[in-house]
């Protein structure tokens, strides 16, 4: 408790000097806007380019960065590393933890079974199928189940 | 249902699985949560500026299991999933995020006790009007730099005039673990970062966790990439140093390029050595003897999205894993994909094939799959199509097949009404059927953030 209580000091501490001190030194330059002023039409892919021409102004990025290929959707996260607020612009705050989530129990695929569109992660009986893919590329389990998401890895990996 | 959602939150009768009561940052959770809540309540939001939204998502399930040597077992869980955010607070910056789930069974016991839940995140956000300042207080999930954590804690970002920012973040990690991680009380770290509108940003991370990682805290340090040499070329990249063991972990490389605006085209190189990615692991899975520590991978993959005419897309990949053991093998993934949108792109249908060719026999499969969506009016339907095909039997079975069939009714505005048959077939079963009824409701006041 001590120890979290001297981490809370510290972060007060500089939450504080940022406020004060950090503000003028700010960029001038808009952020991201919180929501997307407009409604998005379309369910099935979105494409930033039917209006955008120009950088995000936020992420500082082109639009055409973030059109949802498929190269964008399997490397979304080197995008979202540097910043997750033009994610958030659309998608809601919550939308990562559809997928990012501590011990879900229900795979995405089964909670939007209607959506057979997007590309979401194990469909099928996945439950076989890891065992292939898991000795062949571990990695790509270990970004999302390495300490996360692991409930229901503990019946066989002990 | 709402009720009983609410009860887990606030009684913390089930927030988690025995382990999870261990961990150390359930009092501060809690802590969190009521705080938050409170200060989200007292914050003054006059209706004329607040902007809500509320989605909650109700799921109830029904299959059946039948055991060797055991009766057949009913399963009935029933999940709930609220989100609710609450943006221009008082008419500020400042808005509140929340998200979690929980679920009751109805029959038989689907997990460790019959009910249960998560508290996924609850913070309060500001954004500053520029420079993409930022600042965020509570539990939520953060990607910067070498960090892609839940957390209960801090995390501020801001970027100066001259393209320079900082970001940093401290608090409490949040995970579920399968070893203990009694002494995994605190993680923080940050990011120094340069950005150049349109051009580049490139950045340097760190992180420290508290934790026993293999007898060692978790320390990393990280880089990312992103530069944009011209306009229809794209450089992004990743990599991590684990501090800890002394030696580069994980590395992602991209190429991405659009030579015309219907043509995406990327070429990648991944490459990571277990002993130092996998020694943040909590999870055995990832740990010897469940994997050989001394292997590495290395990978390269292309990928290509072509839309041949307006709304047709054709998808092209491949990709190349090389083991430095032998006793995994290599493997070769090749797959082609042709998706079709309409109706206003609110329907779409697929037809995709991959194959993956490898060393050895036990890694070798086939997948094929097939999908399509029908939305007259208020009515929604889907039919999807799965089958794998493995190389060698997988407990006397070569084949597995996964059909879901779905169908939906716009009930009202703000409420659909769903649901979905579930038929598989595959080493783990000789038939299951599964069936889920799915109730979504949705109020949203302002725009965007919803999809």
């Amino acid at each position: 408790m001590m120890r979290r209580a001297r981490l809370g000091i510290v972060f007060g501490a500089v939450l504080l000097i940022a406020l004060s001190a950090g503000c003028s030194a700010i960029s001038q330059s808009p952020s991201v806007p919180p929501k997307h002023p407009e409604e998005l039409a379309g369910w099935t892919r979105v494409d930033c380019l039917e209006c955008h021409s120009d950088l995000s102004t936020g992420a500082l990025k082109p639009y055409a960065s973030f059109r949802h290929s498929t190269t964008f959707v399997r490397n979304h996260g080197l995008y979202s590393r540097q910043g997750q607020n033009l994610c958030q612009s659309c998608h809601g705050a919550s939308f990562c933890q559809g997928c990012h989530a501590r011990k879900e129990e229900l795979k995405p695929s089964t909670r939007m079974g209607d959506r057979p569109d997007l590309a979401l992660p194990h469909r099928g009986d996945y439950i076989v199928l890891h065992q292939l893919d898991g000795r062949m590329d571990p990695g790509s389990c270990f970004r999302c189940h390495g300490n996360k998401n692991d409930a229901k890895c503990r019946a066989c990996h002990r | 249902m709402g009720n009983s959602f609410t009860q887990y939150m606030n009684g913390g009768i089930a927030m988690g699985h025995s382990s999870a009561g261990k961990c150390p940052g359930n009092r501060m959770t809690r802590f969190f949560a009521a705080a938050l809540l409170l200060l989200a309540a007292l914050i003054p939001t006059p209706s004329r500026s607040a902007d809500i939204t509320l989605s909650s998502k109700t799921y109830l399930l029904y299959y059946e299991r039948d055991l060797p040597g055991s009766t057949t077992q009913n399963f009935a869980p029933v999940y709930e999933y609220l989100s609710a955010d609450a943006a221009k607070l008082g008419g500020t910056s400042f808005s509140f995020h929340f998200y979690g789930w929980g679920r009751q069974d109805l029959r038989d016991e689907t997990g460790s006790g019959k009910t249960t839940g998560e508290l996924g995140s609850a913070y309060i956000q500001y954004l500053h009007p520029t420079g993409n300042g930022e600042m965020r207080l509570g539990r939520f999930f953060l990607t910067e730099g070498a960090a892609a954590e839940i957390m209960d804690g801090i995390f501020l970002k801001a970027r100066t005039s001259v393209g320079l920012g900082v970001s940093i973040f401290g608090g409490v990690p949040v995970e579920a673990t399968i070893t203990s991680t009694e002494k995994g009380d605190s993680i923080y770290g940050g990011r120094v970062f340069y950005a150049k509108p349109g051009i580049a940003e490139l950045g340097v991370s760190y992180l420290q966790e508290k934790g026993t990682f293999q007898g060692e805290d978790r320390k990393e340090i990280g880089g990312d990439l992103w530069l944009r040499p011209a306009r229809m070329i794209e450089l992004i990249g990743r990599a991590t140093y684990n501090d800890a063991t002394g030696a580069m972990a994980y590395q992602r490389y991209l190429v991405r390029l659009t030579p015309i605006a219907r043509v995406d085209l990327s070429v990648g190189y991944e490459e990571y050595k277990y002993k130092d990615y996998f020694q943040t692991s909590l999870n055995p899975a990832f740990l010897p003897p469940s994997v050989d520590n001394n292997d590495k991978v290395q990978a390269v993959f292309a990928i290509v999205d072509w839309e041949v005419v307006n709304s047709v897309t054709l998808t092209l990949g491949a990709k190349n894993i090389k083991h430095d053991k032998e006793s995994i093998g290599d493997a070769t993934r090749g797959e082609l994909g042709v998706k079709y949108s309409y109706n206003n792109r609110k329907d779409a249908a697929g037809l995709s094939a991959a194959v993956v060719s490898a060393d050895r026999d036990e890694n070798e499969y086939q997948e094929y799959r097939g999908y399509a969506t029908y939305s007259p009016a208020k009515w929604r339907f889907a039919l999807d199509a799965l089958t794998h095909q493995y190389k060698q039997a997988i407990n006397g079975t070569k084949n597995a097949y996964h059909v879901v069939g779905s169908a939906g009714y716009q009930l009202l505005e703000l409420l659909q009404l769903s649901g979905d048959l579930t038929y598989t077939k595959s080493p783990r079963f000789d038939e299951d059927y599964a069936g889920l009824i799915r109730v979504s409701l949705f109020f949203g006041t302002g725009t965007g953030g919803k999809k």
